[in-house]
């Protein structure tokens, strides 16, 4: 559930699918993944993104005034297709707060966000991660015809992608 | 009588247009065989030539340029690639392992090589592959790296593979030029030589690593080869015309024990890696490295990694379709 719903705010869902994840966002489980993943992309796009201090003091607030993450604040949020998708693919960090985010956005505790608006802003801060690890490239490569026809040119693709760790 | 003069006038016309079909169906639709055939050429040339140049890579908006020499001394091959541009990069073949060097983080990952060694020509089954899912054409002659070329064209003829353009040094038959295309025509990833000699004396001395003896404070991380033996893991919809050519084992990183699958058309192949998810961060979804689409899933307690020269599409297919047998 939680990928399908991934998968329907980078717009990679065909129609079928996409109905199915809709009504899954109708469940109250399912919307607030949603609205998770676009504090998320938020953060990560950093659209107004949080100034120094704004989690403790966002959590102070919220410790004093209890308010629950509702689906109206959810459903007035415009998804933006493109940029979410850049930056999920930019900062590969960024899958795994998705995933540890997305199980404390289900806790009911208003630090909750917090947290999340906390660890995106880390993560991004972080130097770009390698997409996938040369390990796989090049293991791959050895069996690739293409490495029969072209020799060692297309091991570009594994050492020019990393560092090598 | 008035049926027979109307039609009269169009028998020309149908004439000559049957004429064209059989022209287009005889002048580019070479078979199978051929197919085969120029890629053992292509093959061919690629180990027994000498030869040295410089090579372009290009792939999303990127251009790298690198320095490739080739060296066959007495059937004994070597290979020694070492870009020019961003941090220093070395990649050597000898004695039948591949070696990367990365001197800024000072590793060395070494690579045994198997597909040479166990594939070295492709199976009937591929060979079939190649011209049921491809339309394989000789293109025209076109100038590259001051060579007049003899361009080939692999069209797809689904929308899970890439179109393949390939220029050969009509002499050797070695490649010169290879081009990933995809379904708008718009280039996926390029390798070409800007210039090359072929037939050059080679050295040794030119095709040997840069540091022949690993330095004390460099990491060495070597690939154990492919344990081949049944993993009971397979893909349930691979896309037509894509054979299993290996199913084994392999220990990426030294450590990790995973399920290596490979699936090849002949022309490409797609790799399926199983291993149980652990604690690290993993890049779900769809990467890419040049002409290699990446998609990564988590299926129960698993991790799977599909990777090949193909569109997004068929790696997503088949990340989708990993089963137990």
């Amino acid at each position: 559930m939680r990928e399908q719903i991934s998968r329907l705010m980078d717009g990679d869902l065909d129609g079928a699918e996409a109905e199915a994840a809709f009504r899954e966002l109708k469940r109250s489980e399912g919307l607030d993944e949603w609205t998770c993943y676009h504090v998320i992309g938020d953060c990560l796009r950093r659209n107004g993104g949080p100034t120094a201090g704004f989690a403790s003091r966002f959590a102070a607030r919220l410790d004093s005034e209890p308010t629950v993450l509702g689906p109206a604040v959810a459903q007035r949020q415009q998804p933006s297709r493109l940029p979410f998708a850049w930056a999920v693919a930019a900062t590969v960090a960024a899958v795994a707060v998705v995933s540890s985010v997305a199980v404390s956005m289900l806790d009911p505790q208003p630090t909750a966000l917090a947290k999340a608006r906390e660890a995106s802003v880390i993560r991004t801060a972080q130097p770009k991660l390698q997409a996938v690890s040369p390990d796989y490239l090049l293991a791959h490569q050895e069996y690739s015809p293409t490495t029969l026809i072209q020799g060692v040119g297309p091991y570009l693709r594994a050492v020019s992608a990393g560092d090598g760790r | 009588m008035r049926a027979m003069h109307r039609s009269g006038p169009c028998l020309p016309w149908i004439r000559q247009a049957l004429l064209a079909v059989a022209w287009l169906a005889l002048v580019p639709a070479a078979s199978a065989d051929d197919a085969a055939a120029w890629l053992d050429r292509a093959a061919n040339a690629a180990q027994k030539q000498n030869y040295i140049g410089t090579i372009a890579y290009q792939h999303g908006g990127r251009f790298e340029t690198s320095r490739l020499v080739h060296l066959n001394d007495q059937g004994r091959e070597y290979e020694k690639l070492v870009n020019l541009d961003g941090p220093a990069r070395e990649v050597i073949r000898m004695n039948g392992e591949v070696r990367c060097y990365f001197p800024d983080t000072k590793v060395i990952r070494v690579e045994p090589r198997t597909f040479r060694n166990a594939f070295p020509s492709l199976s009937p089954q591929q060979q079939a592959a190649l011209t049921d899912f491809y339309t394989f054409r000789m293109a025209g002659r076109e100038r590259v790296a001051g060579i007049e070329t003899q361009a080939w064209v692999f069209e797809p003829k689904d929308g899970l593979r890439y179109g393949h353009k390939f220029w050969a040094d009509p002499t050797s038959g070695l490649l010169v030029k290879a081009r990933i295309f995809d379904e708008r025509n718009e280039t996926v990833e390029q390798f070409a030589f800007t210039e090359i000699a072929i037939g050059a004396k080679i050295d040794r001395e030119q095709v040997n690593p840069t540091w022949p003896v690993t330095p004390p404070d460099w990491q060495v991380r070597q690939s154990a080869p492919e344990d081949l033996k049944d993993t009971g893991w397979t893909v349930t919809r691979p896309p037509p015309g894509f054979v299993k050519i290996v199913d084994g084992y392999r220990r990426l990183r030294g450590a990790r024990e995973v399920a290596h699958l490979v699936y090849s058309d002949g022309l490409v192949a797609v790799s399926v890696f199983i291993e149980p998810i652990g604690a690290v961060a993993h890049p779900f979804g769809v990467s890419r490295q040049g002409g290699v689409n990446v998609f990564v899933r988590q299926q129960d307690d698993n991790l799977v990694t599909v990777l090949g020269e193909v569109p997004v599409a068929t790696v997503r297919q088949i990340a989708h379709s990993v089963a137990r047998r």
